[in-house]
């Protein structure tokens, strides 16, 4: 149940990702409608965060290309933006909230450059689309997770982008933001833009999402969420039928094998 | 020399020096405080030691004690030991932490040994080489001086001109490098910067010790501020007071090594620091700790007045310190001083026959026994926890719930009457 769109957003094809020559994610073909919500569903270790790493080149390909917009990523950058899993950053750093939003307007800065009057204006309105403007001078450490996670998402709305790439966005927050995470998304894609979000509870997928890529180490369906949303698919995600796929990979690290041939050196 | 004549800078001589000294001890403060963040405090420890056969080795081969040639010579193996951590931790099992201390070992101990050969060649030219080890601020003039200060100067430029990319690669690299920043470069300008603030310190402070000037400025400075433009501003007036000591020190003494002298300096700074800052300093959380134990102590004596009013029914008879230790057995000198306190507070009065509540008493005592009682109702309705359970937690939550949270607690429970022990609710009437 592999849909493949027109025009997709995000097009990949035969992508291979290798972690100390074990493949983690196995030849991927995968298209993207644009203007939706769309989520990248999977157990744990199926290569969710892999998978989004790689469509933004944050680690090395084994093989296969992304296209984003049907161009390379790096000619579209200032239209894409990515917001790290929540943990994956020290919030013991010392930086006011608004410091942090203030980021996602370097990209359009470019190097060197510092931030204008009217950056800070743009921060500070992406704080108040996400109830945080109160916070706005707060050290980032004493906020709550679900403030955090606003923070990032504030920082990413400072981007202005039109595809956002989200790491479990949902992980480790309150009901109260999780609310409003999803409502800013809809409203977001109500304007054209497509959200991909790496999600991990099955329960709220079907509510949350338009679209759904079922993953673990490979693609087993990507579609309309009620048609992928399906007892037989999910089973065949979360079910250990794979344990063959798993072994080989196993191997390959042992022997240090590696996983495409190009990699010889 | 003495003081007034250092303190008044009228040698120019030492006025230089001083500056000198305060210059990159700033600017290796300033570095430092990005290495600090990035957690590469142990980077800093590693090329602090691997400069030192390449100021060496210049000098075998150059013959002359030209700072340019040992600073070149001192980048090179400073950077060469970065390259090597670097490969060792991604083409084998060992760890960073193993990688940089094997590194570190062979380098410094490859330059004692340069350094001991240079010291028995009888080469004139030598003397004054042995400062590198721990530092000579008194030295540092002439051409010394305007090589080193020229090198501070360029760090401070640097960490202007890219403070805002500097602060993306250590908060968040994975999000700088989505954005399309060159990470690699900057982690690499990064390093050359952190070598460079080591190399500044070679005359005056010595490469031992420049390890220490990187990371506890920084670290020092991180306890008083959550703003990193501020932690940086700070970081560099601390290192720099540290090198204007340090500098009077060599002059004071000039058979001392300055480095150990600035490294003590800066290292007291950092100690207080530890004790003292606001919010993060020991001594304020440890007062902290203290109040809201007195706070309980007696809050804890007035809910005990209002309970044994409840029994004979008249919240206002005296009672004396041996009563209220039959019902709670508080620690005697501890009661004593929370009675004489609350007394002075106006919650209580001593009678002749004991002591009594007053109005203002009997009104807290009470909010305390309400909130105690609806925290313990509130356990077993909400949290279905059973009821010989909720006493323990009541017994703190009574003394930290807000006013605002007694109004909602209130409403939640829609004003009950009793407690699961069946005990009577006593609201303000």
């Amino acid at each position: 149940m592999i849909h493949q769109v027109q025009n997709p957003i995000v097009e990949l094809h035969d992508l291979t990702v290798s972690y100390l020559q074990k493949p983690v994610l196995w030849g991927i073909d995968l298209t993207l409608p644009a203007a939706s919500i769309i989520g990248i569903i999977g157990p744990n270790g199926a290569g969710k965060s892999t998978l989004l790493k790689a469509m933004m080149g944050l680690i090395e390909l084994s093989s296969g290309y992304v296209k984003i917009f049907d161009q390379d990523l790096d000619k579209v950058r200032s239209r894409v933006s990515y917001v790290p899993q929540k943990e994956s950053v020290d919030w013991d750093f010392p930086a006011s909230a608004l410091d942090v939003v203030l980021m996602g307007r370097y990209g359009k800065l470019g190097l060197f450059n510092r931030p204008r009057k009217a950056d800070k204006e743009v921060a500070m309105e992406c704080l108040r689309q996400v109830d945080m403007v109160d916070f706005a001078k707060r050290q980032i450490s004493q906020l709550s997770g679900g403030q955090q996670q606003r923070v990032f998402l504030a920082r990413a709305l400072a981007q202005e982008a039109d595809l956002y790439f989200m790491d479990e966005p949902f992980a480790g927050v309150d009901a109260a933001t999780e609310k409003a995470i999803i409502n800013l998304m809809k409203t977001m894609s109500n304007q054209g833009k497509t959200v991909v979000v790496v999600h991990h509870d099955l329960q709220s997928a079907q509510e949350y999402f338009d679209w759904a890529v079922l993953l673990n180490l490979r693609l087993i369906a990507s579609g309309p969420v009620d048609q992928v949303m399906t007892t037989k698919l999910l089973q065949e995600t979360y079910g250990g039928k794979l344990t063959l796929l798993a072994e080989v990979g196993e191997l390959l690290t042992k022997k240090e094998f590696p996983s495409r041939e190009k990699q010889w050196e | 020399m003495n003081i007034v004549d250092f303190i008044s800078l009228s040698d120019p001589n030492v006025r230089f020096v001083v500056i000198g000294s305060m210059l990159l001890a700033a600017s290796s403060a300033i570095v430092g405080c990005f290495t600090l963040l990035k957690k590469k405090a142990l980077v800093g420890d590693a090329v602090a030691h691997s400069v030192l056969p390449g100021v060496c080795l210049a000098f075998l081969l150059s013959g002359v004690k030209n700072p340019v040639f040992l600073i070149i010579g001192a980048f090179i193996t400073g950077w060469l030991s970065l390259v090597l951590i670097d490969f060792i931790t991604a083409r084998s099992k060992i760890k960073e932490d193993t990688a940089i201390g094997l590194i570190l070992s062979v380098f410094f101990g490859i330059g004692i040994l340069m350094l001991t050969v240079i010291q028995k060649s009888g080469n004139a030219a030598q003397s004054g080489l042995d400062h590198f080890l721990f530092g000579q601020a008194a030295s540092l003039v002439g051409m010394d001086l305007i090589v080193f200060s020229a090198i501070s100067l360029i760090l401070i430029i640097a960490v202007v001109i890219c403070y805002k990319e500097l602060a993306i690669i250590a908060f968040d690299e994975g999000f700088a490098q989505s954005i399309g920043f060159p990470v690699r470069a900057l982690e690499l300008l990064l390093t050359t910067l952190t070598v460079l603030a080591v190399v500044t310190g070679i005359q005056a402070i010595g490469v031992v010790l420049m390890a220490a000037m990187l990371i506890t400025p920084a670290a020092a400075a991180r306890f008083w501020t959550s703003n990193l433009k501020v932690m940086i501003l700070l970081a560099a007036a601390l290192g720099a007071l540290s090198g204007l000591i340090g500098a009077y020190i060599s002059y004071l003494a000039p058979a001392m090594p300055t480095g150990p002298w600035i490294v003590m300096v800066i290292s007291l700074i950092a100690i207080l620091s530890f004790f003292l800052a606001p919010q993060k300093g020991i001594l304020v959380r440890w007062f902290k700790q203290k109040n809201f134990q007195t706070q309980m102590l007696e809050e804890n004596i007035l809910k005990l007045f209002y309970q044994l009013g409840e029994i004979n029914g008249n919240f206002y008879t005296p009672r004396t310190v041996e009563q209220i230790m039959e019902r709670r057995p508080f620690q005697d000198f501890r009661l004593r001083k929370g009675l004489i306190k609350l007394k002075r507070q106006g919650y209580l009065e001593s009678t002749s026959q004991g002591w009594a509540y007053t109005q203002a008493g009997k009104t807290k005592g009470q909010r305390i026994t309400k909130l105690h009682r609806l925290w313990e109702l509130y356990l077993t309705e909400y949290l279905r926890i059973a009821p010989d359970h909720v006493h323990e937690d009541a017994e703190t939550i009574e003394h930290i719930i807000t006013p605002e949270l007694e109004k909602r607690l209130e409403e939640k429970l829609e004003y009950p009457r009793l407690d699961p022990h069946q005990s009577e609710i006593p609201y303000h009437k």
